[in-house]
């Protein structure tokens, strides 16, 4: 009887030894995911909000773009280029700043039809003066849309109409020939009124329809499910257009925001695509699994902000000789180990646009520090001598620690200028940012959409992201006139001229632009460097390869 | 007895309504707002979203009105980042894994660090001793934010059926737990070897051994049960603190518990988070501690009578 009793623990203990350790199923998660057509992507953080008219994160819209559909959507391969999406065909007036989008026969996931006033409805809502919506900006191209935003005018005055189900006309504030670029970003995606009312209605910020139980979409995939911290999971929209075209049977999304920890689960067979390789992993990465390293790079600057309303910051040689005495290239190889290109101009190139700065990366570093000492020495500070020490203020990750320490040595040594690096957390940080509460402050920009006004009309004297207290009437003229120019040419011209006047004036000093570095299994495919990191992942194929991770 | 219990509950209610109190206020001096972002809000709307959330009132209205929705309605407000899920959801979602971690991790601690504290404490002052005392100040002085990772690239990487990181199997719960038990198996091994080894001196263990009593005996039926009152101390607060989930173990192997819930919602200013996982810890110290009382009253004697008195 005790014989029995011993073999029978046994084999209940190996068949939970089996269990747990899944030996009938060796593969990796990856592998596993791949064989079920689901794709794991490593997703940065956790998404705050699912809802565009409430999402301002990066890591919210790559999500978003899966679950909702705007009037065009973007190539996969061609940065930039757009196919219509819920629009069929569009065309404008002469001087594009009147879009007449016509609407196919689309419905939304719970069958109802995509409709032009749903397009309007959205834009209503995100602009409502009682709906605090915090991307709201993005949509101040429509005509009156920004005093609508503040309470000034009647909803009828914004430049938003729809003449039927199936027709939707936008007139903007001036010429907009770049509108295609901006309607790829989630702000200008439709929602479904009907649900949206359903749950609490237009200005309810509570609403309950981004639930996955709730959830009502009109993109590539639905809402499944959703673990804080865990996972969020999304399953193919039948109802979506275009649903032959989509292959996989999910995408899990990982909110994943310690680099080394996504690296070592991908290394782990966990991930199929991750979404940052830290610089210290960067070697290993790339030498353990070349072909699986992806370096690509992003619509990103890294930059620091001056004070200019406080002394010495106030006089453009001081910022002028701060600005020459950093080593970009020093600082791209000691700091992020090479991801990124030195930057002489604050826009990254791209779109058809950038500041030549080949003068600029021709000359030595020497003799811009020496041009650096002879501007000091002409505002009164000769060797750095009568300077006051300055903040340098930086958040607390460990990147901009080490990139503010390395220029700190860098002033100290090339010009005999003293800072102190004061390190916030994040809210702090971003407060006293806002408040122009700082001498220098490590800041950085990431473009919405494809055009160099994103970058550029940050610098208008009266904008809300300015934050240097730095402004020129000739560089709000230069943006003015890009903002009337309906010729694209011109229209870019007029931005360079913007730019080279804040670059000549200094109140920031751009110091490099990022790359993206990250790891893609080889089971994935149709993902290709984009700079806006806007993947359509309706796209993404997974085949699934039992050898590898 | 019962009196006495009742005295620590009263005392335990007071101290998560100062907690609460105190909490309450100190996120409200802390620099920023929940709806600090990249980009800076134009005025009108930050302050729409402030009076949506009632923030543009004055702190103690604010006060009120917390404790209203919690008392009458059982409220404990949204996310003021994840607008529309109310915090109780976030919380409920995440406790049950920090639970699961924080037991094993502490079964782990135990079945470790007591019987090493006692081996210790019986070889006292000879190799043995010294041998595990220097392995117990190693995990004490190691912090998680090494081990963590150490375990996960060599465990989790090389030991079939192991996890890296991440929660989607069985395994995943392994290094997590085997790094919170490991920390704290440390410290229960001082703590044990420092009781056990002051009881070992005793006179009653004296003449336990004069009469005879085997050496195993003496440790387990004589020693144990008074050389692990500090060990027990300790075991509240701690089990309070590993069920409320660990930052870094939780950052390290994406674990989806409370401690990422704890930091995030301090760096994005989520009031209503920070307010509900401050009462959540409270609670549990409170009864932990509670736990701890008990588990005292049965092992020392004297302070029975000591409640009875």
């Amino acid at each position: 009887m005790r014989g029995v009793n011993v073999e029978k623990a046994t084999l209940w203990l190996v068949c939970a030894a089996c269990f747990l350790t899944g030996c009938g199923d060796e593969r990796s998660s990856a592998q596993r995911a791949a064989g079920d057509g689901v794709l794991l992507i490593g997703n940065n953080q956790e998404p705050q909000n699912l809802d565009p008219h409430k999402a301002t994160a990066v890591a919210d819209g790559k999500i978003i773009s899966a679950l909702l559909e705007g009037l065009v959507r973007p190539d996969a391969r061609v940065e930039g280029q757009v196919h219509p999406g819920m629009a069929v065909s569009w065309e404008h007036n002469a001087d594009a700043s009147e879009w007449v989008f016509h609407l196919r026969e689309a419905q939304w996931s719970d069958g109802a039809p995509v409709r032009a006033q749903d397009f309007a409805y959205a834009y209503r809502r995100l602009l409502h003066p009682q709906f605090g919506g915090k991307y709201a900006e993005m949509l101040y191209p429509l005509k009156n849309a920004a005093p609508y935003n503040r309470g000034e005018l009647p909803w009828e005055k914004v430049g938003v109409s729809t003449p039927d189900d199936r027709t939707l006309v936008l007139r903007m504030e001036g010429p907009t020939p770049h509108l295609l670029h901006l309607l790829l970003h989630f702000t200008w995606y439709p929602v479904p009124s009907h649900a949206v009312e359903q749950h609490g209605g237009m200005l309810d910020r509570s609403s309950a329809w981004t639930r996955p139980e709730y959830w009502v979409g009109n993109g590539a995939y639905v809402l499944e499910q959703r673990v804080f911290n865990d996972f969020l999971s999304v399953r193919p929209n039948p109802r979506y257009w275009r649903a032959h075209e989509v292959q996989n049977r999910g995408i899990r999304f990982l909110p994943i925001v310690n680099g080394y920890t996504e690296t070592r689960m991908y290394f782990g067979g966990k991930l199929h695509i991750t979404n940052n390789v830290p610089p210290e992993m960067l070697e290993m990465a790339a030498h353990r699994a070349p072909a699986e390293f992806c370096r690509d790079d992003y619509y990103c600057t890294i930059f620091y902000r001056l004070n200019t309303v406080r002394p010495p910051l106030d006089d453009a040689r001081v910022r002028r000789a701060l600005s020459l005495a950093v080593d970009r290239d020093m600082l791209v190889q000691r700091v992020v180990r090479g991801a990124g290109k030195a930057a002489y101009a604050f826009t990254p190139p791209g779109a058809g646009y950038g500041i030549d700065d080949s003068a600029e990366r021709r000359r030595s570093q020497k003799a811009r520090v020496e041009e650096a000492r002879r501007l000091l020495a002409e505002a009164g500070y000769p060797g750095g001598k009568g300077f006051p020490t300055l903040e340098l203020m930086t958040t607390s990750r460990d990147v901009q620690k080490l990139m503010a320490e390395t220029i700190q040595a860098m002033w100290s040594e090339e010009l005999g200028v003293h800072v102190e690096i004061r390190s916030c957390e994040w809210s702090a940080y971003k407060a006293a940012q806002q408040n122009m509460d700082y001498d220098i402050s490590s800041s950085s920009w990431s473009g919405d959409y494809l055009d160099p006004a994103t970058f550029v009309e940050l610098w208008k004297s009266t904008g809300g992201n300015n934050c240097t207290g730095w402004g020129s009437p000739a560089c709000d003229a230069a943006l003015d006139a890009a903002a009337r120019s309906a010729d694209v040419g011109q229209r870019l011209l007029h931005l360079a001229e913007a730019e080279q006047i804040m670059l000549r004036e200094s109140p920031v000093i751009p110091l490099y632009w990022s790359e993206r570095t990250y790891m893609k299994s080889p089971m994935v495919s149709g993902w290709y460097p984009l700079m806006l990191d806007n993947h359509p992942l309706d796209a993404v194929r997974l085949t699934p390869a039992p050898d590898k991770p | 007895m019962i009196r006495l219990l009742l005295r620590r509950l009263g005392q335990g209610v007071l101290v998560v309504f100062v907690l609460e109190t105190i909490t309450f206020f100190l996120v409200r001096m802390l620099p920023g707002n929940p709806f600090l972002g990249e980009r800076k809000l134009p005025e009108h709307i930050m302050q729409q979203l402030q009076s949506l959330y009632g923030l543009e009132e004055s702190a103690w209205v604010q006060y009120w009105n917390y404790w209203k929705n919690i008392l009458l309605h059982g409220d404990f407000g949204p996310s003021l980042i994840r607008e529309g899920v109310p915090v109780s959801e976030m919380i409920a979602q995440a406790f049950p894994v920090s639970f699961l971690l924080g037991v094993l991790g502490m079964a782990i601690a135990m079945a470790v660090g007591i019987p090493a504290g006692m081996l210790s404490a019986y070889y006292r002052n000879r190799w043995p001793d010294a041998l595990l005392m220097c392995v117990a100040m190693a995990g004490i002085c190691i912090p998680a934010f090494v081990v963590a990772p150490l375990f996960g690239m060599t465990l989790g990487m090389h030991v079939p059926g192991l996890s890296v990181a991440g929660w989607d199997d069985a395994l995943c719960v392994v290094l997590p737990a085997l790094t919170l038990g490991l920390i704290n198996a440390a410290y229960l091994a001082r703590l044990t070897r420092g009781g056990m080894a002051e009881v070992l001196s005793q006179d009653f263990v004296r003449t336990a051994k004069a009469k005879g009593c085997r050496p195993l005996r003496v440790l387990f039926v004589h020693a144990l049960r008074s050389g692990l009152l500090p060990a027990v101390s300790y075991l509240g607060p701690a089990f309070a603190a590993l069920i409320t989930g660990s930052f870094v173990v939780e950052t390290c192997f994406q674990v989806p518990g409370m401690g990422l819930h704890f930091v995030n919602a301090t760096t994005d200013r989520d009031y209503f988070l920070i307010q509900g996982l401050v009462l959540c810890y409270g609670v549990l110290i409170v009864l932990a501690n509670l736990c701890v009382d008990l588990a005292l009253l049965v092992l020392n004697p004297r302070l029975r009578s000591q409640g009875s008195a």
